[in-house]
């Protein structure tokens, strides 16, 4: 499910761009991420947990980006498997920033989740709205980062 | 795959009561399993201890008391069907019983075990609600009740605290002129609701709706109660266009989401029209009480 | 750890060991070699593992063996009397109520477990007693036939 919206921000738009790209800021977004470290400039590894009643996940992410047009466009694609085979997670999440009046940049975002293997064949049930949910939540905190680190 | 564990059968309340304090978050209780062995066999869920409560015959009754139905947690589906006293004083029990899953289901599922597993688009759930029914746990430190709205917290997850078993499930008795009606809507007849709806109205002088209580399964994280949309139609004289207004009103208050089974704009049209029929069918079976 | 399994199947007492994760359906089939009870799709959707548990139909993949401990089960090879078939299963046979018979076992199962319940159901509780048993061939109105046929007295119990 894709989860799409926009958000302003008072900060210079190279601000919001650098602090996007900084290290770990998107893979720190992600929610359930534990230990992300870093392996290259463009390429972040980690754990994420999340866990649905009786179903716990604990998956082995990694997130990379792609797209880089400064300071306007990027592309984060993640991928990640499920310790124990259970399946296997992907996530796109495309950041957008333009300049407007008065000193602001729009944001617009989109994110996708979606999980295929045995959890999405039979977890459908339990673990499609918290898979919708985790999409959301990824874009809340990184809008929650976003205006508490830079702008106003 | 179902991975091994270490398995318990207790006999009584206490000694399961004693296994799960023992062991907390590492056991799992297991009763009839249905939904449960579901989730091991794909082996994404694997407790290391099992507890399985299918042996304690103290928690498996049907009681029609004074103050109302007891129904033991370890009561089959299938038991809740036939019995002679619920289809004669509590008809939408055992309707909605024939309308779960299928016979084989029902003779070895439990009811507490299908309020436990916490899916929201489970049948029971919704009805209870709708009768005004009340969960009792128990834990080694006592008893606790509260009402069947309060016990589903989000998808999967129920107010049960670790070291809780679901002991009880109580419907009080049915006031004079109040009917009840369920409907199901699903793709196929065994599968689970795609949307589902449960009303009750008690009607007072002038066939004015005295009190309602609606529920709607597969409608949100938990089975919901709008009651935005009861509120449209209590305490006033129920017509077409008030129904018309609780549906939408009912709409709003939903979140179902987009799955294979529907898409989440295919649901909220159900929620629209099954909310007055529902609601108009209790009526019309009130109006008859 | 094994658990012990004390049980009946088909009149027959065995007393096994077995891990509690064990199945009924793997117990039935890969311990006790009565291979008529089939693995369909082991998600508790196809009914195909349908056997008598004290009187009841279960799905035996959906039940832990061990809680049949001191119960009695019923396969599809439990439903003749020697050479002696029952009349649903005569009744299967003579309206061809079986293509690749990967069902039957579990149609005969739960119509066994319908008319002991209720001898004489409506053509719309026959279609209720197999509503848990899915069939990729027949399109189910044989099975329903066969067991009509039985209702209506056309098979008697052999002697």
């Amino acid at each position: 499910m894709k989860i799409e919206g926009t958000f302003t921000m008072k900060a210079p738009i190279q601000k919001v761009w650098d602090f996007l790209m900084a290290p770990g800021t998107l893979a720190s977004c992600i929610p359930g991420a534990e230990k992300m470290e870093a392996v290259d400039d463009t390429t972040w590894e980690g754990i994420v947990k999340q866990r649905v009643g009786p179903i716990g996940v604990k998956i082995n992410f990694t997130q990379t980006l792609s797209e880089v047009q400064p300071p306007k466009h990027l592309k984060a694609v993640g991928r990640g498997a499920a310790m124990g085979g259970a399946g296997t997670f992907t996530q796109e999440t495309i950041v957008d920033l333009k300049e407007i009046a008065g000193g602001e940049v729009e944001v617009a975002y989109s994110s996708n989740v979606s999980m295929v293997g045995r959890l999405a064949t039979f977890g459908e049930r339990i673990m499609r709205a918290k898979v919708n949910k985790v999409g959301t939540e990824f874009t809340q905190n990184l809008q929650k980062k976003l205006e508490s680190q830079v702008g106003g | 795959m179902i991975h091994d564990f270490e398995y318990f059968a207790p006999k009584t309340l206490k000694e399961a009561l004693a296994l799960l304090d023992k062991y907390q978050d590492d056991c799992k209780v297991i009763c009839g399993g249905q939904s449960l062995l579901v989730l091991m066999r794909q082996g994404l869920v694997a407790p290391p201890y099992m507890i399985d409560i299918k042996g304690i015959s103290e928690l498996s009754y049907i009681k029609d008391e004074k103050d109302g139905l007891k129904i033991g947690a370890i009561t089959t589906h299938r038991a809740i069907e036939k019995s002679a006293v619920i289809k004669k004083k509590y008809p939408l029990l055992a309707k909605m019983e024939t309308r779960l899953a299928s016979i084989q289901t029902r003779n070895w599922g439990t009811i507490g075990g299908n309020v436990c597993h916490g899916d929201p688009a489970g049948d029971p759930a919704a009805v209870f609600i709708a009768l005004g029914a009340t969960f009792t746990m128990t834990g080694s430190k006592g008893k606790r009740s509260m009402p069947a709205e309060d016990f589903s917290l989000d998808y999967f997850e129920t107010a049960l605290e670790p070291g809780e078993l679901l002991t009880e499930i109580s419907v009080p008795p049915v006031p004079p002129k109040t009917g009840s009606a369920y409907y199901k809507f699903n793709v196929i007849e065994s599968d689970l609701a795609t949307a589902s709806v449960a009303a009750t109205v008690t009607l007072g002088a002038g066939d004015v709706c005295k009190d309602i209580r609606l529920a709607l399964g597969a409608s949100a994280p938990i089975p919901l109660r709008p009651k935005k949309a009861e509120a449209i139609l209590k305490g006033k004289k129920i017509t077409d266009a008030l129904l018309k207004q609780a549906g939408e009103a009912a709409v709003k208050e939903a979140e179902p989401i987009s799955d294979i089974y529907a898409s989440e704009e295919y649901r909220r049209e159900l929620i629209k029209v099954l909310v007055p029929r529902m609601t108009r069918e209790a009526m019309d079976k009130a109006k008859k009480a | 750890m094994k658990k012990e399994l004390k049980f009946k199947v088909n009149g027959q007492p065995y007393d096994i060991f077995v891990k509690p994760k064990t199945l009924l359906s793997e117990v039935l089939r890969d311990e006790l070699g009565l291979t008529g009870t089939k693995r369909g799709c082991n998600s508790s959707s196809c009914g195909a593992c349908t056997v008598m548990l004290n009187g009841m139909s279960v799905k035996s993949c959906s039940v832990l063996a061990i809680q049949a401990n001191g119960a009695e089960v019923v396969t599809v090879e439990g439903l003749a009397k020697g050479n002696k078939l029952s009349p649903l299963q005569r009744a299967f046979l003579d309206h061809g109520s079986y293509q690749c018979g990967f069902c039957t076992p579990g149609m005969l199962m739960s119509s066994t477990a319908l008319l002991t319940e209720n001898p004489k159901p409506t053509k719309e509780e026959i279609r209720e007693g197999i509503d848990g048993n899915i069939c990729r061939c027949t399109g189910y109105n044989s099975i329903i036939r066969a067991v009509t046929a039985v209702v209506k007295g056309e098979y008697k119990e052999a002697k």
